[in-house]
C-alpha cells in the first residue's frame, strides 16, 4: 500500500448473534448489540469513537438512509458519520473506509457498522434490482447462480466435482458447528454427504439449497485505532497490512460467457500478493476468511484467490486441509454458508480474520499461531474486496 | 391500516422509468425493419458488444458509432430450463433460455430457444434467429432462436438412460426379391435358396431365406431404436430355430438384459418371431451405446 500517514489495527471486534429472525429487536437496538459487545472487548465509551461509517445493502430493508435515524442504537449523534453501500462487498469497504479515516491521520479510532435485517426485506426482489433493467431485470434469479457448478462438472466430472462441493459444504457447517454465532449450525457429517448432494432441493441445476448461504439477520462492528492508541487498547490487535478493491461491471446476461475472462478475485489476489511479495499463499497464510455464498463458488473461489491452475483448490479439499486444523483453514467461522446479513458479511470476514490473529475467536480459534490472515468480500456484478492482517506491524 | 403496531407489513410498489437510450432502441428497431442484430465494436480492443453499447468499459472508449450487423446464427454457450411460471414471461414453462453467441459477435445474450426437446437440450449447439412478423419493440422481434442442425438431438440412449427391460423392434415381410438380392450380395445361390424345384425335396419342402436375412433385421432395431443412433455392436451371436419362408412376416426385437459397468456397453437378449409368434431365432448382443 502506498503511502499512509501512519499504521492502523483493528483493536476490537462486537457481533450479534447471526439468525434467520430478529423479532425481539428493532434495527437499531440489533446494531447496539454489536456495539456494546466492542466496546466491552476495548473498554472504550462511545466518548472514545471520533467517527463512524455505517453501511448496509440499498434498500434491502426498504428504508432510505438508514444511517440517520439508526443514530438512536448507533451512538452517532453528534459525531462524524459516513454512509457507504457497495452491494455485498459492503462491509469489506467500511472497514477499507475506516481504515482510510484513520490512516490519513483524520480520526484516531474509527468504528465501522454493518448490519442487515433481511427478513425484513425482500432479498431476492433487492439483488434482481441490480441488472440493468431493460437487457438483465427479467433473467435475474437473485444471488442463485447454478452456472458455477455447470462449469467445474464439466471440467472435473460430475463425481468429483460434487463430492467437493458437499464436502467443503459439510466443512463450513463443522466449523459453524464451533461459533456460538453461526446462525445456520446443522450438525453435518461426511457421511450424508450422498444423500445431500443428491436429495437437496434444486435451485439452479447442481446449485442445492443445502450449497447456498442463508439470508441473516444481525449486526458485525470493527473498531479501528491508530498506530499509538492500538497497542493501549489490544494487546495483540490485528494491523492491516494492505487491501484492494476490484470493480467489474458486466452486463448480466454477458457475465459469465463473456470469454473466459480472469476473475476479479484473480485479479485482486495477483496485485496484493504481488504488492506484498506473497509467493506462497498457501503457507504464508494460517487462516483465510472467505466471502462463500454457495459451496460451489467456495471451492471454485480458493483456485482464484490462491492463484492456483488445476486442481490444487479440489485437493485442499479432498484433504481437508481447510478444516480449522488443517494446513490451510478456511473460515473457521462457518463462513457465509452459514451467516450472511449481507451489508454486514463482508465486514464478518476481517472481523473473523481480526478475532483469529488476536487469539479472542473462542471456540472456533485455529490452533496454531495466526500471524498473517487473509480476508476477502464479494459483491456485485463481480466485485471484490481482498485485505491482509498481520499480528506484526507492518514496516514499510 | 396496520393490523397492529408489534410488526409493520408494508409492500412499496414503486414505479420507475428506464430508457433504452438511442442505441438501444437503434437495436430493437433494426430487428424489427431490417430483421438483422446489429453490435458496437471497440476498435481498440475488437470486442463486438451485442446488444451493442456505447461505451467499451475495458478501454473507456466511445463506441456508438461503430456499428456493425452480426450473424443470425450462433452457438449456445450455456441454459437453463425455465420450469416455473412468472408473470412477465413471454412463454409457458417449461422452455429452453439459452446463452447465445452470435457468429462475429463477443458477448453473447439470452433469447428463448425453441424446437429442441428439453430432455435433450445441451450447450454448444448451433442455432438461428427466427424473426417475429409482429414487431413488438422489445428484443421479441426475435420470435425465438431455433436449432440449425437436428441431427444432433437424434441421438440413442445413453447408458445412463438404457434400463433393464426396456425393448424395440423392428419387423418386415422377407420377399422372394429379398433372399435374392442377398444372394447376390453373399454369392451364396445354394439351391435351397433359389430353386424351388430342388428344394421341394430338401427337409423344409420348398425355398427358404439365408438365415442371416431375417436375422439382419436387428440391425434397425440397435442401430437406430434401441440404444438407437451412436450405438456400436460389439458382438452378435444368434442360434437358428426354424426356417424363414418367403412371405413371411419377420420381427426382430431386442431387449435389455445387462448393463456392463466397467466398459458402459450393454448385452441385449434378442429375438426372432414371425408371423405365427413362432421364434425362428434368438441370442444376445452386446453393444456400445452413444455417449450422448
Amino acid at each position: 500500500m502506498r503511502d499512509r500517514k501512519r499504521e492502523v489495527a483493528i483493536v476490537g471486534v462486537g457481533q450479534t448473534k447471526y439468525s434467520s429472525h430478529r423479532e425481539d429487536v428493532n434495527q437499531p437496538e440489533m446494531i447496539s448489540e454489536a456495539i456494546f459487545e466492542a466496546l466491552e472487548q476495548t473498554s472504550l465509551t462511545m466518548d472514545d469513537i471520533d467517527c463512524i461509517v455505517h453501511g448496509n445493502m440499498e434498500l434491502f430493508e426498504m428504508i432510505y438512509q438508514p444511517d440517520l435515524w439508526h443514530t438512536i442504537g448507533t451512538g452517532a449523534s453528534g459525531k462524524e458519520c459516513l454512509r457507504l453501500t457497495t452491494g455485498g462487498t459492503t462491509g469489506a469497504t467500511l472497514v477499507c473506509a475506516a481504515d482510510a479515516l484513520v490512516a490519513s491521520g483524520m480520526h484516531d479510532i474509527v468504528m465501522a457498522i454493518g448490519f442487515e435485517k433481511l427478513q425484513e426485506g425482500h432479498t431476492t426482489g433487492g439483488i434482481t434490482n441490480m441488472a440493468d433493467p431493460l437487457w438483465g431485470r427479467k433473467l435475474q434469479s437473485g444471488a442463485l447462480v447454478g452456472i458455477t457448478a455447470t462449469q467445474m462438472i464439466e471440467e472435473f466430472g460430475e463425481e468429483r466435482a460434487k463430492k467437493a462441493s458437499i464436502d467443503y459444504r459439510i466443512i463450513m457447517d463443522m466449523h459453524a458447528m464451533k461459533n456460538p454465532k453461526a446462525h445456520r449450525r446443522l450438525g453435518l457429517n461426511f457421511d450424508m454427504a450422498e444423500d445431500l448432494m443428491n436429495n437437496s432441493p434444486q435451485l439452479v441445476g447442481e446449485l442445492r439449497m443445502i450449497h447456498m448461504c442463508s439470508q441473516s439477520d444481525g449486526a458485525c462492528v470493527v473498531i479501528l485505532a491508530s498506530e499509538d492508541k492500538a497497542k493501549e487498547i489490544c494487546d495483540r490487535p490485528a494491523w492491516i497490512l494492505d487491501h484492494v478493491t476490484v470493480h467489474r461491471e458486466e452486463h448480466m446476461g454477458t457475465l459469465f460467457g463473456f470469454k473466459k475472462e480472469k476473475l476479479t478475485h484473480r485479479h485482486a489476489a495477483e496485485v496484493l500478493f504481488k504488492r506484498n511479495n506473497i509467493n506462497d499463499p498457501v503457507n504464508e497464510f494460517d487462516v483465510f476468511e472467505m466471502y462463500d455464498p454457495s459451496s460451489w463458488w467456495g471451492v471454485d473461489w480458493l483456485r482464484e484467490f490462491l492463484l492456483f491452475d488445476g486442481d490444487e483448490h479440489l485437493k485442499l479439499v479432498e484433504n481437508r486441509e481447510i478444516l480449522i486444523d488443517g494446513k490451510f483453514p478456511v473460515n473457521p467461522s462457518g463462513g457465509v454458508i452459514a451467516s450472511n446479513p449481507i451489508g454486514a458479511t463482508a465486514m464478518v470476514r476481517f472481523a473473523e480474520a481480526a478475532l483469529q490473529i488476536m487469539g479472542k475467536a473462542g471456540e472456533h480459534q485455529v490452533k496454531k499461531e495466526v500471524n498473517k490472515a487473509l480476508a476477502s468480500g464479494f459483491g456485485g456484478t463481480f466485485w471484490t474486496v481482498l485485505g491482509i492482517l498481520t499480528a506484526d506491524k507492518p514496516e514499510r | 391500516m396496520y393490523r397492529n403496531s408489534f410488526i409493520v407489513h408494508g409492500k412499496l410498489a414503486l414505479p420507475y422509468q428506464y430508457f433504452a437510450g438511442r442505441l438501444g432502441s437503434k437495436f430493437i428497431k433494426t430487428l424489427e425493419k431490417e430483421h438483422k442484430i446489429i453490435g458496437t465494436r471497440c476498435k481498440k480492443c475488437n470486442t463486438v458488444y451485442v446488444p451493442p453499447r456505447s461505451i467499451c468499459d475495458r478501454c473507456f472508449l466511445d463506441i456508438k458509432d461503430n456499428l456493425e450487423e452480426v450473424s443470425k446464427e450462433g452457438t449456445v454457450l450455456s441454459y437453463t430450463v425455465v420450469n416455473s411460471y412468472e408473470d412477465h414471461y413471454p412463454e409457458r414453462p417449461p422452455f429452453i433460455l439459452g446463452l447465445i453467441k452470435l457468429d462475429k459477435a463477443d458477448t453473447p445474450f439470452v433469447h428463448i430457444i425453441k424446437n429442441v426437446p428439453i430432455n435433450k437440450m445441451k450447450s454448444n449447439i448451433r442455432v438461428r434467429a427466427i424473426f417475429s412478423n409482429t414487431p413488438t419493440d422489445t428484443i421479441l422481434n426475435i420470435s425465438h432462436f431455433e436449432p440449425v442442425d437436428y441431427s444432433v438431438f437424434e441421438v440413442g440412449y445413453t447408458y445412463e438412460e438404457l434400463e433393464i427391460g426396456m425393448s424395440a423392434s423392428f419387423t418386415k415381410t422377407i420377399t422372394e426379391t429379398d433372399v435374392y438380392l442377398f444372394a447376390g450380395i453373399s454369392g451364396d445361390f445354394n439351391p435351397m435358396h433359389v430353386n424351388e424345384e430342388y428344394s421341394k425335396k430338401g427337409i423344409f419342402g420348398k425355398r427358404v431365406a439365408h438365415g442371416v436375412v431375417p436375422q439382419s433385421l436387428i440391425a434397425p432395431v440397435l442401430g437406430t431404436k434401441l440404444p438407437g443412433l451412436g450405438t456400436v455392436a460389439i458382438e452378435i451371436n444368434t442360434r437358428f430355430r426354424r426356417p424363414t419362408y418367403f412371405g413371411d412376416t419377420i420381427t426382430a426385437i431386442a431387449t435389455v438384459k445387462e448393463k456392463i459397468e466397467e466398459k458402459k456397453w450393454v448385452k441385449m437378449a434378442l429375438k426372432f418371431i414371425n408371423q405365427k409368434g413362432e421364434i425362428i431365432a434368438d441370442g444376445e448382443a452386446i453393444v456400445m451405446p452413444p455417449k450422448g
